[in-house]
Formats: C-alpha cells, sequence, structure tokens
C-alpha cells in the first residue's frame, strides 16, 4: 500500500490531482473571478504597453519625464521628513507625557486626514497669496508683507505634508500604547534615560508600524492631482492627465501609469523588506497600556505646544481659511444647485461604499469557503488596488471600457438599437473604479472583526447542517456588523474625498462636491470653492472622531 | 459504524504529517476516548472526521458510506455528526434555546426536541438567556443539548473540560456521560487526560506525533502497554536499563525493552517477602513529604537515580527496595 511520504513520484502527482480535484468548488472559482475582476485595469495597463508608447512618448521623455521623477523623488524625500517628523515625535509625546489638553490632542491630531490634501492646499495658498489672509493681517498691523511664494515644489511638499502625517501618528501611536509598556518599564529600571530610551529602544521597535504609516503617506503624495495641479508642480499624475486630456495620447497615459506602478511597488517591496528585516513587536498578550510621565509645569506646556502647531498647521488654520472664505461667498455658491450637488456627491459616495463592501464581503467569504490554500493567498491580490494611484486606475478602466462599448454598440447596432456609451462615461465605470482603488478600506476593518469571531463558531454551525451562505447570514453576519458598518463609513468618506479618478471616470452631466472645490480653483474661484470644502471635511470629520474612539477601544 | 483507513493530514504541504496513516474502527454505541499531549493530532483527527478538514490520504467512512476520500469529500453540514468544541462556540448572538434549535431541521415539533434537550442537560428553565449569562459548565452542557438536538449518530466531545477547573471538572464529566449514556449515541471524546479517559471510555486510543500507538480496552491499557510512551502515560514509568539490570541482578532479554513503574517499587520490603523478585539497595538524597505519603529520590550504587513513594515515616539512608518479576512491562521496541 502507497502511504505518506512515498518516494514514488507519479504516484504523488496523482494524488495531488485527485484532491485538487476534490477541493476545487464554485467558491475557488468566484474567487479567482472577483480578484480577475478587480485587478483587471492593472491588467489592461500591462497589456497596453505591448501596443508601443504614443507620439509625444520621446518629447515626454526628453523634456518632461525628468521633471516628473525628480518632482515625485523630491516630493517622496521631503514628505517622508516633514511627516515622520511630526507623527513620530506627536505619537510619542501623546503616548508617553501627561500635558494639558492630552486626551483632546490625541484625537485633534486625527483631524488632517479629514481634509483631503488639495483643500488644504487652497487653503494655504489663500494665507499666502498677494491680498491673502496674511498680507491683510500684515497691513492691518501696518507691517510691511513679506511674501513667502509657496506655490511652487517645497510649498506642496509642506501641503501634502501637514495633511498626511496623521497616517504616521496613527500606527506610531498604536505601536507605543499598546506595545511599549513592558520595554519602557525594563529600561527605567535599568536606570536608562528618556532620550536614550526613545532613541536607542522604542524608535527601532516602532519602526515596522512607522513605515507602514510612512508608506501609506507616500502612496497618496503619488496620488495627489488636485494640490500639484493648483502648484504647477509636474508629477507624474498631472502627467497622465496631461497626457490624456490635452494630449489625448492614452499610449503615453498608460506609460506613465506603468513607470508610476513600478515607483509603488519599490514602495512595496521597500516596507515588506523593512517589516521582515525586524520582526520582534512583542506578543500580543502584552496588554497594559503605557505608564505617562508627569513633567514638570513649564515643561508639559512646552510639549503641548509642540503637539498643537501640526493641529494648528493641518487643520485650524486651513479650516478657519476657508469659513472665512466661505462667509465671503456664500451668497454666491450656495444655491439650488449646490445642494443638488452635495446630494449627487452623497449618493455617489453611499452606493459606491455599499457596492465596495460587498465586493469585500464576497471577496472575505469566498476565499475563506474555498478549500484551496493558494486561493486564499489570490484574495489579498485583489486588495492591491489602494496602491494604485486613482489617475492610473481610471486610464486602465477608460480604455477597456471604451472597446467594450465600441463592441457594445455595434452588436446593437445590428438589432437596430442605438445605445450609446453604456458603461464608459456612466456610473458603472465610476463605482467599479471606487470598488478598485477603495477596497482594502473596507476589506481591512472587515477581515480583522471577522478574525475575531472564532472559527469555531461558523465551523459548529456546518457541522449542525446548516451550509456556507445560511451560516453567513444567521452566524457570520450578525457578529461582524460593526465592521461591516465601519467599512462602509470610511469608504464612504473616501469617495467624498476622492478627486483624480472621479475627474477622469466621471459622466459629463454629474458633480461631486470634490469635482465642484476642484473647478473653482482652478477657474480661478478658489475662495468660492471653500464652501463645497467645508462640505466634504464636515461629512468626513464626524466618522474621524467615531474612528478614534474605535481605535482607543482597542 | 465509523471506519478510518490509512489517513494521513500535512499542513505544510507533506513536508511533516500533522496525522500519518491512522487506522482504527468504531463500533456503534462505544465509548472512544483518544488521548495523547498537545499537538499530537487529536484535533486534527477530529475536525477530519467532522468535514472541517480535508485528508491527503486515506478514507474516513460513517455507517458504510466514504465521507472523505482522495477524490470525495462531503462537506460536514451533510454529515450529521455532532461535535461539541473546546471552546464551546455557542452563537453568542441567540438565546439558549435558539442555539439547541439551530441544527433542527426535519422534525415537526422542534421547540419541544430542543426543549427536551434543554431538559435532558438540565437546563430546562434557561432557554431565553445567552450564552453570556451562563457558566463555563452550564455553557458546556448547552453546547452538548445543541450537538444532540439533531440526533447524530456520532458525536464527538473535542476536549470539552479543558477549559475547567479540577473540581468542576470531574462533576461534568460524570454528568455530562450520563446525559450521553441515556441517548446511546456513539462517541468520540477527545483529551489529554488519562484520568478522564480511563472514567468513560471503553476503548483508548493513543496518538503520538500523528500515529496511533495503541488502541484498546481501558483495563489492557495499563496491563499491557505497547510502548514506553503509553505506559508512562498512565503513571510515572522507569526503563529497566542496563544498569538497573545489573542493579538488581536481574538479566533480561536483549531484544526487548523493558520498564516497571515507579509505584510497583516497594521500598524496605520484608527481608524474605516473596513479593519481590529483585532487590536492591539505594541512597536515599532527598525525601519530599507530600502529605501522607513521602516521595523519594535515590541513588543506586550504579549511579542510577530513581524516584519511589512510600507511606513509612521511617527513612533510614540507606535502604532496600524491590519489585516482582510479573510487573515487569516489557516492549518490542
Amino acid at each position: 500500500m502507497k502511504q505518506a511520504g512515498s518516494n514514488d513520484q507519479a504516484f504523488a502527482f496523482k494524488s495531488r490531482v485527485k484532491r485538487f480535484l476534490r477541493d476545487a468548488n464554485k467558491w475557488s472559482v468566484f474567487t479567482l473571478t472577483i480578484v480577475l475582476f478587480l485587478a483587471l485595469p492593472i491588467i489592461f495597463i500591462g497589456v497596453e504597453l505591448f501596443s508601443g508608447p504614443g507620439e509625444t512618448w520621446s518629447h515626454i521623455v526628453k523634456y518632461l519625464l525628468p521633471d516628473y521623477i525628480w518632482n515625485s523623488l523630491y516630493l517622496v524625500f521631503f514628505c517622508s521628513l516633514i511627516v515622520l517628523l511630526l507623527g513620530v515625535s506627536s505619537a510619542w509625546f501623546v503616548s508617553r507625557y501627561e500635558f494639558p489638553f492630552r486626551k483632546q490632542m490625541e484625537w485633534l491630531l486625527i483631524l488632517p486626514l479629514a481634509i483631503p490634501s488639495y483643500i488644504v492646499g487652497y487653503a494655504y495658498a489663500g494665507i499666502f497669496d498677494y491680498g491673502g489672509t496674511l498680507d491683510l493681517i500684515f497691513r492691518e498691523l501696518n507691517f510691511e508683507f513679506i511674501r513667502i511664494d509657496i506655490m511652487n515644489r517645497a510649498g506642496l511638499a509642506f501641503v501634502l505634508s501637514i495633511s498626511l502625517f496623521p497616517y504616521v501618528y496613527v500606527s506610531a501611536r498604536a505601536f507605543f500604547l499598546n506595545q511599549a509598556n513592558n520595554l519602557l518599564e525594563a529600561s527605567n529600571m535599568l536606570g536608562v534615560g528618556e532620550r536614550k530610551t526613545f532613541f536607542k529602544l522604542m524608535l527601532p521597535l516602532a519602526r515596522p508600524a512607522i513605515v507602514a504609516g510612512l508608506v501609506l503617506v507616500l502612496m497618496e503624495v503619488l496620488n495627489d492631482y488636485g494640490a500639484a495641479k493648483y502648484y504647477g508642480v509636474n508629477t507624474f499624475t498631472t502627467g497622465i492627465f496631461r497626457s490624456w486630456f490635452s494630449l489625448e495620447e492614452p499610449e503615453t497615459a498608460v506609460y506613465l501609469s506603468a513607470l508610476l506602478i513600478i515607483i509603488i511597488f519599490a514602495l512595496i517591496l521597500f516596507e515588506k523588506w523593512q517589516v521582515r528585516k525586524i520582526k520582534f513587536t512583542s506578543s500580543k498578550t502584552n496588554n497594559k497600556q503605557i505608564q505617562r510621565k508627569e513633567p514638570k509645569k513649564s515643561r508639559k506646556w512646552l510639549i503641548f505646544s509642540l503637539v498643537f502647531i501640526p493641529v494648528f498647521l493641518g487643520f485650524v488654520l486651513p479650516v478657519a481659511q476657508l469659513i472665512y472664505w466661505s462667509f465671503l461667498t456664500a451668497s454666491t455658491v450656495f444655491d439650488i444647485q449646490f445642494i443638488f450637488i452635495s446630494l449627487q456627491s452623497f449618493g455617489i459616495a453611499i452606493t459606491s461604499a455599499i457596492i465596495t463592501v460587498f465586493f469585500a464581503l464576497l471577496l472575505i467569504y469566498f476565499s475563506k469557503w474555498s478549500a484551496l490554500r493558494f486561493i486564499k493567498n489570490i484574495a489579498r491580490v485583489g486588495v492591491l488596488g489602494y496602491a494604485i494611484p486613482g489617475a492610473v486606475i481610471a486610464i486602465g478602466i477608460m480604455i477597456p471600457t471604451l472597446a467594450l462599448d465600441k463592441w457594445l454598440i455595434g452588436v446593437l447596432a445590428n438589432f437596430g438599437i442605438d445605445s450609446g456609451l453604456i458603461i464608459n462615461g456612466t456610473l458603472i465605470a465610476l463605482f467599479y473604479a471606487y470598488a478598485v482603488r477603495f477596497l482594502a478600506v473596507a476589506y481591512n476593518p472587515i477581515e480583522s472583526t471577522a478574525l475575531k469571531v472564532d472559527n469555531s463558531i461558523p465551523d459548529s454551525s456546518k457541522v449542525l447542517g446548516v451550509g456556507n451562505l445560511k451560516t453567513f447570514f444567521k452566524i457570520e453576519f450578525p457578529l461582524i456588523k460593526t465592521g461591516v458598518f465601519s467599512a462602509v463609513i470610511l469608504v464612504f468618506i473616501d469617495v467624498m474625498k476622492e478627486l483624480p479618478l472621479t475627474l477622469i471616470l466621471k459622466p459629463y452631466h454629474i458633480d461631486t462636491l470634490a469635482v465642484k472645490a476642484y473647478e473653482y480653483a482652478s477657474d480661478e474661484m478658489v475662495m468660492e470653492a471653500a464652501i463645497p470644502s467645508l462640505f466634504i471635511i464636515f461629512t468626513a470629520m464626524i466618522p474621524v472622531i467615531f474612528l478614534n474612539k474605535l481605535l482607543i477601544k482597542k | 459504524m465509523l471506519a478510518i483507513k490509512s489517513l494521513s493530514k500535512s499542513f505544510d504541504k507533506g513536508k511533516s504529517y500533522a496525522l500519518e496513516n491512522v487506522t482504527f474502527d468504531l463500533k456503534a454505541g462505544d465509548v472512544c476516548a483518544i488521548v495523547g499531549e498537545s499537538g499530537s493530532g487529536k484535533t486534527t483527527l477530529v475536525r477530519l472526521i467532522a468535514g472541517l478538514e480535508r485528508p491527503d490520504h486515506g478514507s474516513i467512512s460513517l455507517d458504510g458510506n466514504i465521507i472523505a476520500s482522495m477524490d470525495k469529500f462531503v462537506q460536514p453540514e451533510k454529515r450529521k455528526i455532532g461535535l461539541v468544541f473546546q471552546e464551546y462556540a455557542l452563537f453568542p448572538h441567540l438565546t439558549i434555546l435558539d442555539n439547541v434549535l439551530y441544527g433542527i431541521f426535519k422534525l415537526k415539533n422542534k421547540k419541544a426536541r430542543a426543549q427536551e434537550m434543554l431538559d435532558l442537560v438540565g437546563l430546562g428553565e434557561m432557554g431565553k438567556r445567552y450564552p453570556h449569562q451562563l457558566s463555563g459548565g452550564q455553557q458546556q452542557r448547552v453546547a452538548l443539548a445543541r450537538a444532540l438536538a439533531p440526533g447524530p449518530s456520532l458525536l464527538i466531545l473535542d476536549e470539552p473540560f479543558s477549559n475547567l477547573d479540577a473540581m468542576l471538572r470531574m462533576q461534568l464529566r460524570n454528568e455530562v456521560f450520563d446525559i450521553i449514556k441515556k441517548t446511546g449515541v456513539t462517541v468520540l471524546f477527545v483529551t489529554h487526560d488519562t484520568q478522564d479517559a480511563l472514567s468513560v471510555a471503553d476503548e483508548i486510543l493513543i496518538l503520538q506525533n500523528g500515529k496511533v500507538v495503541q488502541k484498546d480496552a481501558a483495563a489492557n491499557l495499563y496491563v499491557k502497554p505497547n510502548t514506553l510512551y503509553v505506559a508512562s502515560l498512565f503513571g510515572n514509568t522507569v526503563q529497566i536499563n542496563k544498569n538497573l539490570q545489573s542493579a538488581f541482578h536481574c538479566p533480561l532479554n536483549e531484544e526487548c525493552c523493558h520498564a516497571i513503574r515507579n509505584e510497583k517499587i516497594k521500598v524496605n520490603p520484608a527481608a524474605l517477602d516473596s513479593d519481590c523478585d529483585y532487590i536492591t539497595h539505594a541512597k536515599v538524597i532527598k525525601k519530599i513529604v507530600l502529605g501522607d505519603s513521602i516521595q523519594l529520590l535515590l541513588k543506586l550504587d550504579s549511579g542510577e537515580q530513581l524516584t519511589v513513594m512510600t507511606q513509612d515515616k521511617n527513612i533510614e539512608d540507606t535502604i532496600t527496595i524491590g519489585f516482582n518479576s510479573k510487573d515487569i512491562l516489557e516492549f518490542n521496541e
């Protein structure tokens, strides 16, 4: 009789085939289909590369590409620097020291995330402009106005950093709060001072967490279109827009997209390498919270001011500027059409949030029900869209849907139906793109709540004679409801804020608040952009606070 | 009713096997305990039988039908096997009654059946409560009622008492098996505790590193263990190696492995006691008083160390120890 460990290769192969046929079920096929569907835009970019670059490609390579690369590197470098400084220091202060308004600061530091970077960009442009807020204040005080020009690369790096640093803050703080206590106590018992403890112990230990936050920031930096466009900085994203809209050369947009994807995968590899190199985060059993230190009174206020600076620059100042503008422009901007656009925006965001969460649920549970192990790993590929800039996804969807539509029109014409474009330039393409881009935003909270449900619970349902789908509706869904709900909210916010992808794919007659703000700003009416911007910010703010509560509970 | 044939399962593509070439049968109405240390493959075996894992090789049949093999797999929900999980796995958002009702489909009077089951486990009054409002022992009994409610032909209990403290454990074990015996269902009972196994099982199957080392009636395992490992599962056992053989002047067959249970080694046997065929002298290195009895750490002239128990309070520095040849265990290892 043959048994396990037999050397007989033919037999081993045969039994592998047998088991594969036994284990391949409809769930495996469904999972593969969904992953393929979500990866399609990227696959198309890869395929399109073979049809060669456009006519202007050589011109772009010669004159613009060095600029794109250089500017992107510049932004990546300086944003990393500023974001690390702001994010890590505020996380450390907030978790290590007791100081006035510490609790308020903890969630205020997250609020900059509620403002899309391009809106922060508009606000700062207004503050530093001729006749801008600073100018007015200086004149009021009878000082000569020294104008600082921020409409450049450096200004853009500042604006992006100040609006994105909370990603680093959140992940660094989570590490400091949950993991660090034992080590801190040990270090203190050994008589090591604060400074050395931080630089020699906490910083190296927190590195994987910090790098994870940083990579998110850099993906957003590379994704940004609105701010770079307004500040007149040529980046890959603005390049993709230019070749799509001005040059009308999809081939060139595809080549730029492919280059950008390569840069991003390099970033992801960098993160994986960093995390692998130091995999010494301590066990999850370490529940004790960090013990906060009570510094001297003067020190306390110093720490408060240090922590308040990023809150002030990233949230208070831009929001104040926007509120000021909205008073000036309320009468012209706020009309029935604006309300209509807001409702459209909400409707689009909520619909796409539900669609995206639906896909995330399908992916998580179908892959779980598939008995093939490699399918479970493949499911994660569907999540990679979060790394791909919105503009790239939009191009990746535009090209195949245009082709598909052409074909459909031809087919329908045979039946005497004049259909016009069915997918391209309709909401279907837009919802599809949001699902690809924001799947991870839905996937992660759902997965983490799903992981808290012990496997034995669905297992016992199955042993009691209830199939996968019914088990999901009767047992699993009621238990992961909160995760699903927060996933819907998170995707909702992201769609509300989304600009580049929406600009490319939105139907002609439909506007969102983000697009409206962008249009005002590009029409030299940046003041008018304030009200739609504030609407976005306030819808995004409530859940950001709510999210922080969840984080603290953890 | 349950037949398992050369069953193997690997979780790392065949580099190592959680379960290797396991074969055994189970007769209808039997209570069989599966005993093994953690990592011995007990839980894997249970999950394979329940359909929560898929075998790499071999087959499982239930009542003459193959339910899992290399080219066949019956979904867990189609197997009609009752399973009580180690962590109970009650549905937290359903009441106790709804938990028990969950698996009953075909009966006309579902509610009555569920209530009957709750009455059986002595929780008839608690139907409206939620799992978190019950104690660990009560949750355990609900899990049992839920598993029994659909009327399974085979009931599997996976370490059902390991989350409980010693006192409660014994009490609940007796209660649970009283209930089970009333239903007459065939039981597979997984435990790492030999006391659990000995007290309730007709038959015991010993797993070590994913392999079956012995399957026998409970009484036989103590008297005729197959290996030194099995012997030591049911009490401390010491191997009679060359040194001990010469110390006790008992030449034994070299091709076999021999051992003696520590409890069978007598301290200061009466000089002409025919009970002890082999005796030797030993120095007392350490005495540990354990309430009524005393544990002695001994050193023989040959240098070997031994632990024995005695109730004799007057122990001198040098003592005589001995054992009877019929107590020697012999293995072909």
